[in-house]
Parts: structure tokens; sequence; C-alpha cells
């Protein structure tokens, strides 16, 4: 289990050095340089001298390679520079807005295993019943509606026809705690529906793959109960393909997280990121990509570590 | 006969019964029969626009904005009062264009690649594959909006954008599937034949590699029409006055109160034609291999 916990751990540096080049790039192939380009957006800065200094102030006039290595630093330090918009410093407005973001992922969690769950537990042993095929339909429905047009049509069914939610806005949970998980509801479910769906496909087929297992009968031919069946020999390697679905997931929830956020003006992180890409602002651009890819990276990680503790067989190779 | 011909044989015969069960197994999957009727009606919609549309979709009609569904506009106005329906009938041109385009594209590349690596292994397998890596811990959809933000928008930029970052779905697949069919008997066969390389690759591995990436090439297919719109909702994707379901969605938004089926509609569009795409997914993937069942996810 060590070796295979090194080696997993040595991969994602490998890949977090390989993202961080690739996202180091995208700001240096544009034509002329960053400085130039946020230039044309804000013509506060279009003066040549203006711009020599903010090239010397963003260390644009050393070589490429001695640029990398202190951007890689100063990311390591939390000195993630300053945003061209607002000359905040990045590094703050990431802290800032984090624990809204936070918020949003847990009620992510909170309605997709809720929803995803016991329904496809539900539709595993109801098989080809009716139920089965609702539920499998609801799923696929799930997996397809875009997030845009989902939280535009909850939006007018609970904000504008029937008045429950506020359709956008935030209010800290510190400040009103009611009226904070009232703005969070239709945020956290859009973002869940996706995962839900992929989870009830994911469990169901799992589970039937498990229980038509030569183990499984010998389970219940040796009398014991159905439930003891499940929780003791059928859970774990149930959760296999479940757990990589989780991994294969985050990627689209974390895109998913960036369009909730702007279509229900929460201020967090993602947010940020659709702001600074319309307005060109690379400081943030660069910050957010290499937070998520960070992010995704550990996701896949902790499912990696997760699946080898599941699956005794992945320790080994 | 020699062991080429017979493995050829084998493998194409084996392919022409499969492809006619193929169509029956799809129309006979009640999902996919869905799927297959979505996307058609789609297409016709597209292709058959000027006749279909009751209104020049760009004639403009300032003393009627903004109206509800009325017998002359059957979904409505829109804010310099163009005809709702005929905008959201042109809208699955751009889409669909864009759409089949990018996958047609990601899926030759990306498969293209998948097959070196898999068939050569060593050093192009590792550098295909960590390149693959890399860019799966960047989220599609945020890339796409970076890589446009930076392009400048427009059809091109947008189709380069989406194919540049989804080929990597497909060489997976395609590896994958590579790793698997070169050990198989008649491989070895065709080897020991004297076949050239290129030869077994695209005429004896190819053949049996592709089922997955059809599959995958239908729910792609979904997926980059909603990425399409999310770009140009975001307005950074397609650019007026061309009618888009995406800029539809986004006008439509800011007057939700008054004409919610300004927004609605174009969003209702974009949501049948990824669950079309979805639904033959599914339909293709049970029909083609049974045993990928419930893995279509993976795909994504």
């Amino acid at each position: 289990m060590k070796r295979y916990l090194a080696k997993r751990l040595l991969y994602a540096l490998l890949i977090l050095f390989l993202v961080s080049i690739l996202i180091f790039s995208i700001a240096r192939l544009l034509p002329g340089d960053p400085i130039q380009a946020a230039a044309m957006m804000n013509m506060d800065l279009a003066n040549e001298e203006i711009m020599d200094d903010l090239r010397s102030q963003f260390g644009l006039d050393v070589p490429v390679v001695l640029q990398y290595a202190v951007w890689v630093k100063d990311f390591f330090t939390g000195e993630w520079g300053t945003s061209f918009g607002s000359g905040e410093p990045v590094f703050e407005m990431f802290l800032r807005r984090l624990p809204v973001t936070l918020e949003l992922f847990a009620g992510y969690v909170f309605w997709s295993f809720l929803i995803g769950f016991p329904l496809g537990i539900i539709s595993a042993f109801k098989r080809n019943t009716a139920l089965d095929a609702a539920i499998t339909s609801t799923a696929i429905v799930g997996i397809s509606v875009p997030v845009i047009w989902e939280a535009i049509v909850l939006i007018y069914l609970f904000s504008v026809y029937f008045q429950i939610f506020p359709p956008s806005g935030f209010v800290p949970f510190s400040e009103n705690s009611m009226e904070n998980i009232l703005c969070m509801i239709m945020p956290t479910f859009v973002l869940g529906t996706h995962s839900a769906g992929m989870y009830m496909r994911y469990v169901r087929s799992s589970l039937l793959e498990v229980l038509s297992q030569d183990y499984i009968r010998t389970a219940r031919a040796k009398g014991l109960k159905e439930m003891a069946v499940i929780m003791r020999h059928a859970a774990k390697p149930a959760m296999i393909p479940v757990v990589t679905v989780i991994g294969i997931d985050w990627g689209y929830v974390i895109s998913g997280s960036f369009l909730v956020e702007y279509m229900f003006a929460l201020p967090g992180f993602g947010r940020m990121g659709i702001d600074a890409i319309a307005a060109r602002d690379y400081p943030v651009i660069q910050a957010t990509l290499l937070i998520v890819a960070f992010f995704i990276l550990m996701v896949n990680l902790a499912v990696d570590l997760l699946y080898g503790y599941l699956d005794p067989r992945v320790r080994v190779t | 006969m020699n062991t080429k011909n017979t493995a050829l044989l084998i493998s194409t015969g084996k392919s022409r019964i499969r492809r006619k069960n193929v169509v029956f197994a799809v129309l006979a999957h009640k999902m996919a029969l869905v799927g297959v009727v979505i996307i058609v009606s789609l297409l016709c919609m597209a292709v058959f626009a000027p006749w279909l549309a009751p209104h020049d979709p760009n004639d403009q009609d300032l003393y009627r904005v903004l109206e509800g569904p009325t017998w002359e506009h059957l979904l409505g106005t829109d804010d310099v009062g163009r005809d709702l329906l005929s905008r959201v009938i042109f809208g699955a041109r751009i889409s669909l264009v864009i759409g089949i385009v990018s996958t047609f594209l990601s899926a030759l590349f990306g498969s293209l690649l998948g097959l070196i690596a898999g068939y050569k292994g060593g050093m192009a397998d590792m550098v295909i594959m960590r390149i693959t890596d890399t860019f799966m811990c960047l989220p599609v959809m945020v890339m796409l909006l970076v890589i446009v933000a930076v392009l400048g928008p427009g059809v091109e930029n947008i189709i380069f954008a989406i194919s540049v970052l989804t080929w990597t779905t497909f060489a997976r697949i395609m590896r994958g599937q590579v790793l698997y069919v070169r050990e198989l008997p008649y491989i070895e066969a065709a080897h020991a034949d004297g076949a050239s390389e290129l030869r077994i690759m695209f005429k004896n591995i190819l053949p049996n590699a592709i089922s997955p990436i059809i599959v995958a090439t239908s729910i792609m297919l979904g997926r980059h029409i909603m990425l399409e719109s999310i770009a140009t909702f975001l307005g950074l994707g397609v650019q007026p006055p061309t009618p888009t379901w995406g800029k539809a969605l986004r006008v439509g938004y800011s007057y939700l109160e008054i004409v919610p089926l300004y927004s609605i509609a174009p969003g209702l569009m974009i949501t049948l034609a990824v669950l079309g795409f979805n639904f033959l997914g599914d339909g293709l993937r049970d029909a083609l291999d049974p045993r990928l069942r419930g893995e279509g996810e993976k795909y994504r």
C-alpha cells in the first residue's frame, strides 16, 4: 500500500508540473503580452510608460523560464499577484470567496448523494419494473439537462411564479442562517442534478453486477439475512465503480459550479473565474486554473487511494 | 486461403452482419428510438429551416417587442420584435454545425492518436497519455471559455477550442480498445502473414476497436452542442445577428419575468439535443457491445 501511495503521489506531482506549464503558456500565447491585452480592455493602461512599469512590476521583462520559476515559487508562498481589474491581491480574493464555494459543494454532496444513492439502490432491486424504468429515465434526463437552462426554469418556477426562494444573491450564514439556506437551495440542487443522475446509474449497474456473483449466492445459501448479505458482502465491492465515477465527475462539477455561481449571482470562486475570463484578467485566470487543476488532482488522488482500500487487487499492481 | 484473408473475411463478414443487427437493435431499444426521433427532427429543422420558419428570423418589428404567444407569433417575439419560433428553428443550424464538425475533428484526431499510443506503445504512448492526463485536470468548459476569450469569439474559434480540448476522451477510449484487440490471435496471425504495420492498424485493429468510439461520438455530440451554447450564453461564442439558442437564452433570461418563453424555449431545444444524443448513445452501446452496459458515463 505504501508503494502504491508513493507512486500515485509522484504521478500527481508530474501532472501538476505539466498542467502548470500549460496554464503558464496560455497567457504567453497571446499576440503581444498580457499587459498589452489588458491595455486593450482598459484604456487607463494604454500608455507605453505605464505598460513598461507594469511589465517590470509583473516580472515580464526577464527570460520566460525565469518567469515560470518565479510564478511557481510565488504560488506556493501565497503571492498570486494582483488583479488587473480591481488591483486586489488574488490570494485575498480567493480566500474571501472560498467559503461560498465550499458551502455550494457541501450542498452539492447532500443533494447528489441523497437523490442518487437511494434511487440507484431501489432501481437495482426493482430491476425491469416500471419503477426501474422511471428511475433510469429520470437519471438520463438529470445527466442531460444543461445547468444554465435548469437554473432558468427553477428561477422562473420558484422565484417568479411561486416566489418561494430568492432568485439570486447571497446572504452569509453568520448573518442570517435561515436566509442563507433559502438562497442556497436552488443553486445546490442544480449543481447536484448531473451527479445524482450519474450515481443512480452507476449504483444500479454495479450493484446488479455484484449481486449476480457466486459468493453472494453462497452468502445467501448459508442463510444470511438479505440485509447482512448487502451490508457485509455486496456494499464494498459495489462501491468501486461508484468511487471511480465520483472522480471522473469532479471536472464536470467544477465547471457546473462556475455556471451556477454565475446564474445565481453567488460571490464565490467560480464567479471570480468567469468575471476574470470576461475581463481577460490574466493573473486571476492563471490562479483560478491552477487552483482548479490542483483541486481535481487532489480529488483524483483521494479516489485512487480509496480505490486501493476498496479493491485489494489494486494495491499490488 | 492464407491466414490474412481468412482473418479479413471473418472480420468483414462479421461486421456486415453486425451492422444490420445494430440498426435493428437500436430501433428496438425504446430510449434509443426516442433519441433517433429527436435527432432526426432537429436535423430536419436545421436543413429545412427557411421553409419551416413562419417568419424571417432577422425581421424586426419594433412595434411588437416582447409579446407573449399569439397566433401570428406562436412563441411570441423577442426584444427587437423578431419572431421567436423562427429564431429557435434557425438556431438549430449553428448548434448542429458546431456540434457535428467539432465532434468529427475531435473523434478523428483522438482516435488516431489513441490508435498510435495503443499499438506502438513505448515513447509514443507515454507522451500521448501524459498529455491526455494533463488535459484531464482542467475542466473542459472553463478551458473553453479561456481559449475563446484569448482567441476571440467566432464559429471557427469555438470549433477549434472544443476539438482541442476534447480529443483526449477519444484517445483514451481508443487506446484502451487497441490494447485489448492487439493481443487477439488474429492479429498475431496477420503479423505472421507479413502484413505491414499500417495495414494491421487500420485494416485489422481499427474495425474491431471502433464500437466504443461510435458510442462516445453520439454522447460527445450532445455535450459539444451544450458547450457551444454555454460559451455563447456567456457572450464568448457565436456573435449576433446569427440566431443561436445560447444567445436567445442569454437575452431571454433578462426578460424572464415578462416573457418566460423567450429563454425557456431555446433552452428546451438545447436540452432536447443533449438528451437525444445521450439516448442514442445508450442504445448504440447496448446494441454494439452488451458488455459495456452502464459504462457510458466514462466518456464524459
